[in-house]
């Protein structure tokens, strides 16, 4: 399968999008912004069907559309703070929505189109894409860099993280921005109704390994090279869609280690008893 | 040198006024305890004092610089329930060392300063042996305890304490005052600590601030009668 030029390019893809999944994916998860990527993936179908509907390249109006939309949402967390979940439901169905409707207008004439949005195409990843997503994965790698310190407070409180000078409303903007660009990047190539189980998996499954923040990103990245090159895979192999594959492993690793570590944990305790029995030791 | 300059503040919820009249200044070196029954908008003043909320009326101003004119650093440790994110993946040496970044150190790394002012201040709160655990780990005391461990490790100008000994014993809390103590007195630190343990804490404190409902007003408000030198039972150990 490597002889194929499209397949070298989803394995490429899907490498860099190993990369960036679980940065973006961990910080959603802290800041309880897991639906904020479900939310950008309805919205960024809407900015797919405004680019064909003018005829112009979807990936363009689709990224200025997100990244529109990402702005948007951080102002709605700030208005209903208590109750920021109100924003991503208006947002997603809104969403959803204003792509029904250009689709609508554009009289059927997008709708072979439009699956390919929804579920994914390995296929038809071009090599303008890979060069996207390339430029994307070393500015967040960058940005992490340099702003991890900082998006470690920022994610810990909010407040605290006001009282020790940073600007807390740019640095939410651009997390917004950079995760809705991601997804409008990345949506073509695994689909608009599972984009956001891929970012949010890796990270969700490597909270649960590792102890310490670094850690939580890189078992991550390892679980997302695992889970996106064994998904493509098995979509080659089984003509099934990439994105659905991809997050079947995902939610395959997830149940594993839940398993195992439970396994771990019980063994960890037996272990612990029966010593204690031996030793009399009751501390 | 005035740190926090509170000018006859003012703070409504919607229509509803919940503080009025609130003026008091807190300079580098006080020792300031903010008391007030249950729901007297304590934690809402520290907010606008933080800049979180802005004032209905009046003004609050928090200085820029420190004593040595250097720019003001302020510790800030929220009530315990709202500052703690349970699943935050963090170890509790990784949270402490944040503490420093305020510190000039977003974009550095830590050096061996900055090292030792995290033991010591992990020690100060008897959590060092316990610094590669999972903060979702621990206790709610624990936490706590952490969360000071992260204060002390910024080292800053300012603290402003919200109920920060909850779930700490009296052995444990007294350490604490003593050490707080010893940063505004020998270190010219200024501190505003939200506290009901205020008979405990009177020794210590230089300052006194009650907020007090106003009984003229048809609203749950409240108003300070004036800042004064808390009363000592017992005489300073210190």
């Amino acid at each position: 399968m490597f002889f194929y030029g499209f397949m070298q390019r989803a394995f490429q893809a899907s490498f860099l999008i190993s990369l960036i999944a679980p940065v973006l994916g961990l910080f959603l998860i802290l800041r309880r912004q897991s639906l904020m990527a479900d939310t950008l993936s309805h919205v960024s179908l809407a900015g797919v069907a405004l680019g064909m509907l003018l005829g112009t390249d979807p990936t363009w109006t689709n990224i200025i559309v997100v990244i529109g939309v990402a702005i948007l949402l951080e102002y709605l967390r700030m208005i209903y703070r208590t109750y920021s979940e109100i924003s991503v439901a208006m947002l997603m169905s809104g969403g959803m929505a204003v792509a029904l409707v250009l689709l609508g207008l554009n009289e059927g004439g997008g709708s072979l189109n439009i699956n390919q949005f929804l579920f994914g195409s390995i296929v038809t990843i071009s090599q303008q894409q890979i060069w996207l997503l390339l430029a994307l994965t070393l500015a967040i790698g960058i940005l992490y860099i340099v702003f991890r310190k900082p998006m470690y407070i920022l994610t810990f409180d909010e407040d605290t993280a006001f009282t020790a000078g940073l600007p807390i409303k740019r640095m939410s903007i651009l997390f917004n921005v950079l995760t809705g660009v991601t997804i409008a990047v990345i949506m073509p190539i695994v689909g608009a109704l599972l984009v956001s189980a891929i970012i949010v998996l890796p990270a969700a499954i490597s909270m649960r390994l590792s102890k310490s923040f670094n850690g939580v990103i890189l078992i991550g990245i390892g679980i997302a090279v695992i889970g996106m090159l064994s998904g493509l895979t098995a979509s080659y192999q089984y003509g099934t869609p990439p994105g659905a594959s991809i997050t079947l492993i995902f939610i395959f690793i997830f149940g594993l280690t839940t398993a195992v570590k439970k396994l771990f944990s019980a063994s960890q305790y037996e272990r612990l008893t029966r010593r204690r029995n031996i030793t009399g030791d009751t501390d | 040198m005035q740190y926090i300059t509170v000018d006859d503040l003012a703070f409504h919820y919607e229509d509803e006024p919940v503080l009025e009249n609130i003026s008091f200044e807190v300079n580098s070196g006080d020792f300031v305890m903010l008391t007030g029954e249950n729901g007297a908008a304590k934690t809402t003043l520290l907010r606008n004092i933080l800049g979180l909320l802005k004032p209905s009326k009046g003004s609050v101003t928090l200085s820029r610089t420190n004593r040595w004119d250097e720019k003001l650093v302020v510790g800030y440790v929220p009530q315990q329930v709202s500052s703690f994110n349970a699943g935050f993946p963090s170890t509790v040496l990784e949270l402490v060392q944040s503490g420093r970044y305020p510190r000039g150190r977003w974009f550095k790394k830590l050096d061996k300063e900055d090292k030792e002012h995290v033991r010591r201040s992990l020690e100060s709160v008897g959590m060092w042996d316990m610094r590669h655990k999972k903060i979702g780990e621990l206790s709610g005391g624990q936490k706590q305890r952490i969360s000071i461990a992260r204060v002390f490790a910024t080292d800053p100008d300012l603290f402003v304490l919200d109920e920060p000994t909850t779930g700490m014993d009296s052995h444990s809390r007294e350490e604490f005052y003593r050490l707080l103590k010893h940063n505004s007195q020998d270190h010219g630190k200024g501190i505003l600590m939200v506290t009901h343990d205020h008979e405990e804490l009177r020794q210590y404190a230089n300052k006194h601030i009650e907020l007090i409902r106003k009984e003229d007003s048809p609203w749950r408000c409240f108003s300070m009668d004036s800042c004064k030198e808390p009363s000592r039972h017992h005489s300073s150990s210190h």
